[in-house]
């Protein structure tokens, strides 16, 4: 029951970032795909960071993303796309760059990863078009 | 429907837990370029007191402090304060006391105003107080992260974006002080390790250095700057390793060491 009035904020804090940030359409569209896939976790007891990186990527190209986390929390990386992206992944890697082992959600244009994080530091959070044209995402996370 | 799908889909996906882990290894040079960001590089307060939640519930009430001053006249250092009032309305939610959010959001609003900041957050402290009376402890979190986030959006479209870092530090260390010191209060090595943060100190750091000369060179900011240094040591345990009680001690004094200077006023305030 909680999953409406999240949602609710969810989207209105969209519409607030959109007059703030100068985000394109195209950012916002990604960032409501992603909002929409990471309020699904949060029936699951995480909660969404109420931050993001909207960016534009290119077939076969990836964005590198750095966020830092801490051991004991659960995460979810959800990535949304428009739908010129026709498959996207999303991987996380540990500071050393390894990739590390995760969880994962994929339906094309929207995609998810999650671990649970075992030892605090800065991690890589990786968005690779591997089919479409070049697209604007975004990414949001989620943590418990 | 299509939600209701995914919902599904998502559920089932946490059976099947599908694992994509190949060994491989992304170059120091692409790590070098990555994306960092204040809105997703620096984690709230909220991420770090979930963490330290996770081996046992915590005294959050013994890590109250008194009112902090709402009449300081340097910006940075209402930006610092505001920071770690921020971080603790974060403290208040996880103590579930809403007089105390509410207490703590009235402060959030005046150090906000103080420094101009956008008419909206009146409407969010209106929020905060509504939330806090329904006990609606969720959407309390993310409302104060919104209410960071817009005190932060707010500086930047009044060409204050130098002072955005100072609101994420000043939360980061008030986060670290209590954290260190509800650790030391009850020692546990699984929670010990959220104070590993190597990077993100690095990259706070990079922010200080980057913003304007004369807000660089105002003095608290320098000392907090040059605390932050030391600090950078204390916190760069290696990976996976739990700091003993004397490192979190070392931790906690230099985290009080620096919120002391951070909310101290001088004699011409």
């Amino acid at each position: 029951m909680k999953l409406i009035p999240t949602l609710l904020l969810s989207i209105f804090s969209v519409a607030f970032s959109v007059s703030l940030c100068a985000d394109t359409d195209a950012e916002v569209t990604a960032r409501k795909e992603a909002l929409d896939l990471a309020g699904a976790f949060t029936n699951d007891g995480f909660k969404i960071r109420d931050g993001h990186w909207c960016g534009t990527i290119k077939p076969h190209e990836h964005a590198l993303i750095a966020v830092n986390l801490y051991a004991g929390n659960q995460y979810w990386f959800s990535v949304g796309a428009t739908e010129q992206a026709k498959k996207i992944a999303v991987n996380v890697y540990d500071e050393s760059g390894k990739q590390t082992t995760t969880d994962s959600y994929n339906a094309g244009d929207q995609v998810a990863a999650g671990f649970s994080c075992t030892s605090s530091g800065q991690y890589y959070v990786s968005v690779d078009l591997l089919d479409g044209e070049e697209s604007s995402f975004c990414l949001v996370y989620s943590y418990k | 429907m299509k939600s209701s799908c995914r919902f599904g889909a998502i559920a089932a996906l946490a059976a099947a837990s599908a694992l994509s882990g190949a060994e491989t290894r992304l170059p120091a040079d692409q790590l070098a370029k990555a994306i960092r960001t204040d809105s997703i590089s620096i984690p709230t307060p909220g991420e770090l007191f979930a963490a330290l939640s996770k081996p046992g519930k915590p005294n959050w009430i013994g890590q109250y402090r008194g009112p902090v001053p709402t009449t300081y006249r340097d910006r940075a250092q209402i930006a610092l304060n505001l920071g770690g009032l921020i971080a603790d309305g974060f403290i208040a939610v996880e103590a579930k006391d809403s007089q105390q959010v509410k207490n703590i959001g009235s402060d959030i609003i005046k150090l906000a105003k103080a420094l101009g900041v956008s008419e909206n957050l009146l409407r969010r402290g209106n929020s905060i107080n509504e939330f806090a009376e329904d006990d609606d402890w969720d959407t309390l979190q993310e409302e104060l992260e919104a209410t960071q986030n817009e005190v932060k959006s707010s500086m930047q479209t009044h060409s204050d974006q130098d002072l955005v870092i100072l609101v994420s530090l000043g939360g980061w260390i008030r986060g670290t002080q209590v954290v260190s010191s509800s650790i030391l209060q009850n020692y546990d090595q699984q929670a010990a390790k959220v104070l590993r943060q190597p990077a993100l100190v690095s990259f706070m750091q990079s922010k200080i250095a980057a913003i304007s000369p004369d807000l660089r060179d105002d003095p608290l900011v320098k000392n907090v700057s040059e605390q932050l240094t030391e600090m950078e040591k204390l916190v760069s345990f290696p990976a996976g390793q739990a700091p003993s009680v004397d490192d979190v001690r070392k931790v906690n004094t230099a985290a009080s060491k620096m919120m002391t200077a951070i909310r101290s006023k001088t004699e011409s305030q």
